[in-house]
């Protein structure tokens, strides 16, 4: 597997201005203004192979976005090397703009007035793609979706989900080699989230094209994704496959039980009966962290039977979820 | 990759073109509202112009059909600007809210992708406006007709319409380093509307300034000078249509300069 | 307190117009090119009359009359039109519709801070400036009084106008074409850009009919001129009351009858 993207110890700063608050303060701006530097991303490096799907994750702020628009060619980095396809992506945008396709989750890049059909024509000479080649993207792309009715319809009078969809099937169209996917599912509901990760699943697979996921969505990356990279502040805190981050925190499950009485004030006297581990309480379930190291789930569970009356239990592994919640808030040991 | 000729950017351009036409006619009532505001625009301007020039037989040694002429000159060299390059309004938009960033993916001129994505038809009434304006006056000065008269007409229309073109652009681009770049462009535009006098009732600092600094002499009285007073064109008349070029180059640059520097407020 | 969350939108309205110090800049920039314009112009017109005196007014009457009514025009372009169209299509509207005041005080209100800083930062400056170079040309005694009744009026008017004008786009979508119009028609008849003495005695009767000679060329009048008769002052601040009213009320209902519209529609 060659490497597409090579990333090395690239770094991005701004200019940002400090704006003073009230009356006073904005007339003070108007004489002078004082600017500070932020460092947006701070010395990462990576590469990434072609085929591959990233999934590129941090909290909001964190870099991700001035990232992905250093690798598309739009931002210079300050220092560090970059290299996509084998040249620098700022230097030939235009190049690199042919070998790459963009969604945004939230943006639409097609005409707006215009049946989607019409925007892929557009697109088609944009890219210069061979007739043959449009061609057989259209019927792969009625293979894996129906798309016969969206082709004639406005991209305006669309709904959310046939719009993101769109959206990606027009970034996939030039069979680029790289796709960057910026929150592709956000708002929609269950049953599109789940088509529009098959339908990037596929054209991943049929097309070896990298994917490089930006999202909020654990689902997107538990479908999608072997290898994670997290940042946040501008730094890189984990780059590896979701395996191997989970067996990190691996030796922890969550016992749920199910008690009589208020669920909340029972999970605080729980906690006062386990100090070590952390308890909660929603609508359903109190749950229990535990660290299968120090205490065994069966041992737990018997010492809440004793002074509670359990109805009912189950037991989870850790999910994705919690595990980039735990990185984000306390980093990778 | 083959290689993007002119003819790629124009089949690419009409397509484009086509697709805001074809918008712009699924909303009938705004098209037809924003035309009928048009013609208001230019009913009021010849009544301004009426108004203020009706009572004298000249000014400054301009009669008042070569005031016409003049006026004339200036609005089909105007056209361009208002047709084909009308995105430039909507740019501090997109770089506001970060859309901006959506231009920047595709494998062709970023300068020429985005303009070409609006073409604001009602400017053709004013083009309208503009030809029987100039074809009304240059009956009634008699400056008799040829064909050579009207190629040179042609040439130095289109170059004048450059300056305009280039202020444009370079106001539009300051939105790349400034919030409020809506009032810089409405400043450049609003420049258009002094294109139409005689340059020469201006003191001699003001000449300069607007000739070289703020090129608005451009727009129409040294290009309409060539037609107007065959016997003494001055240099500068000839250099216009360089002038247009050069400033339409440099405005460009600016642009795109911006453009390249521009790093995104939105996520 | 009533008056208190009226005027936390005014010093709302002053942060926000300090924040952009260089629209501020721009603006002053073009005003300076087209009052220099003016004068040229207006020079040209006047050495072209061969006599002091046209329409019953001096170069300099014209040429003050004409630098005020521009710092008066800036100080009362509120943009109304735009934001009221921009928030109804947008559906912005229905969270102005959820504010505990009515939309039509609050969006004045809102736009009030401009009114603060553009006096003191536009028209007093030029209005210093005015008199102090035209040395004394500009009265200065009991007609500064009627004028600040005349401006507070105009500014109703105006307002007034503007709104019911902004209204329409309920209807249509199409707010450039709306607004253009407007501004075409209010710029023209107001005497904003030309003084309304200049005008035909046909059309001056016709505009004496109409609101908008009440907005800029009432209160220059009752400004320039030293010493008004009772008579004509009552007549102008009467007319004005008289159109205050009427404006106001047609505005409003038009609004209230226009806002079942967007309630039933969902706007």
């Amino acid at each position: 597997m060659s490497d597409i993207i090579e990333i090395k110890n690239i770094t991005k700063e701004f200019k940002v201005l400090n704006r003073r608050e009230g009356l006073l303060g904005s007339f003070k701006d108007l004489f002078s203004r004082n600017y500070k530097t932020v460092r947006a991303v701070d010395n990462i490096s990576m590469t990434v192979g072609q085929g591959e799907i990233v999934g590129y994750l941090g909290p909001n702020g964190a870099g991700k976005s001035t990232t992905i628009k250093m690798m598309t060619g739009v931002l210079e980095p300050t220092s560090g090397e970059i290299l996509v396809g084998g040249s620098i992506p700022y230097k030939n945008r235009t190049k690199n703009a042919q070998e790459i396709g963009v969604v945004f989750g939230q943006r639409s890049q097609l005409w707006w007035a215009l049946p989607l059909v019409e925007s892929f024509r557009i697109l088609r000479d944009i890219y210069q793609i061979p007739e043959q080649n449009y061609k057989d993207m259209l019927e792969l792309y009625q293979s894996l979706v129906d798309i016969e009715p969206l082709l004639h319809k406005p991209v305006r009078q669309m709904s959310l989900g046939q719009r993101t969809l769109s959206d990606i099937l027009a970034a996939f169209l030039h069979d680029p080699k790289i796709v960057f996917l910026d929150e592709p599912t956000i708002g929609l509901d269950v049953s599109m989230k789940a088509k529009i990760r098959t339908l990037i699943h596929a054209l991943n697979r049929e097309k070896k094209t990298t994917v490089i996921l930006t999202t909020h969505d654990m689902g997107d990356v538990d479908a999608l994704c072997r290898r994670i990279v997290i940042i946040d502040k501008g730094k890189m805190l984990y780059d590896n496959d979701i395996e191997h981050l989970k067996s990190f925190f691996g030796s922890y499950r969550t016992l749920k039980v199910r008690a009589d009485g208020d669920l909340r004030e029972q999970a605080e006297v729980i906690q006062g009966e386990l100090p070590d581990m952390k308890v909660w309480a929603d609508d359903e379930w109190i749950s229990v962290l535990v660290d299968e190291e120090k205490a065994k789930v069966l041992d737990v569970l018997g010492k809440l039977q004793q002074s509670h009356s359990i109805r009912d239990m189950k037991l989870e592994e850790i999910s994705t979820e919690e595990v980039i919640k735990k990185i984000y808030e306390e980093g990778v040991k | 990759m083959k290689r993007k000729g002119l003819r790629f950017y124009l089949r690419i351009y009409r397509k484009i073109l086509a697709q805001d036409i074809k918008s712009k006619m699924s909303y009938r009532a705004d098209f037809i509202i924003s035309t009928i505001g048009m013609i208001f625009t230019n009913i009021a301007g010849f009544v301004s112009f009426w108004i203020l020039f009706r009572s004298f037989p000249s000014i400054n040694g301009w009669s008042y059909h070569e005031m016409l002429f003049l006026y004339g000159f200036s609005l089909v060299s105007l056209t361009p600007v208002q047709c084909l390059f009308d995105n430039n309004w909507s740019l501090r938009q997109y770089v506001y809210t970060g859309d901006f960033i959506k231009y920047c993916f595709r494998p062709i001129n970023l300068f020429f992708y985005f303009q070409s994505e609006v073409f604001d038809i009602k400017g053709l009434g004013q083009l309208a406006f503009g030809i029987a304006t100039i074809a009304y006056s240059w009956s009634k000065i008699g400056l008799g007709f040829s064909a050579l008269m009207l190629l040179k007409l042609i040439v130095f229309l289109l170059t004048a319409s450059l300056i305009m073109i280039a202020m444009q652009n370079a106001a539009a681009a300051t939105c790349f380093w400034i919030q409020n770049s809506f009032y810089v462009l409405d400043l450049a535009f609003g420049m258009k509307d002094y294109a139409k006098y005689p340059i020469t009732i201006f003191s001699t600092v003001f000449k300069f300034i607007f000739t070289f600094v703020v090129p608005i002499a451009f727009i129409a009285y040294y290009p309409s000078l060539v037609i107007l007073r065959p016997d003494e064109i001055p240099l500068l008349s000839w250099l216009s249509p360089l002038v247009g070029i050069v400033f339409f180059y440099l405005s460009y640059r600016f642009w795109m300069y911006g453009a390249m520097k521009y790093s995104g407020t939105g996520s | 307190m009533k008056l208190k969350k009226y005027l936390t939108l005014t010093r709302a309205g002053i942060i926000e117009a300090l924040q952009f110090r260089l629209s501020a800049f721009i603006m002053v920039v073009g005003n300076i090119l087209y009052l220099i314009i003016v004068y040229f112009l207006w020079k040209a017109i006047y050495a072209s009359s061969g006599s002091d005196v046209v329409n019953g007014m001096t170069f300099h009457d014209t040429l003050i009359y004409l630098v005020l009514a521009t710092a008066l025009f800036n100080f009362m372009e509120m943009y109304t039109v735009w934001q009221m169209g921009r928030s109804i299509q947008s559906g912005k509207i229905v969270l102005d519709l959820i504010k505990p005041m009515n939309c039509r005080s609050y969006l004045f209100w809102s736009y009030s801070g401009n009114f603060v800083v553009n006096f003191f930062f536009t028209f007093l400056p030029t209005f210093i400036i005015v008199s102090a170079v035209t040395d004394g040309a500009v009265p200065l005694g009991i007609n500064l009084l009627y004028f600040v009744c005349s401006v507070v009026m105009a500014i109703v008017i105006n307002y007034s106008i503007d709104f019911f004008v902004g209204t329409i786009c309920v209807y249509t979508e199409s707010i450039w074409g709306i607004n253009i119009m407007k501004q075409v028609v209010v710029r023209l008849l107001s005497g904003a850009m030309i003084p309304i003495a200049f005008f035909p005695e046909a059309l001056r009767s016709v505009i004496y009919y109409l609101p908008f000679q009440w907005i800029y060329n009432a209160p220059l009048t009752l400004l320039l001129d030293g010493s008004p008769g009772t008579d004509k002052v009552l007549e102008v601040l009467g007319t004005q009351l008289i159109w205050c009213v009427v404006m106001t009320v047609l505005s409003k209902l038009f609004w209230r009858f226009s806002l079942r519209q967007i309630t039933v529609n969902g706007g």
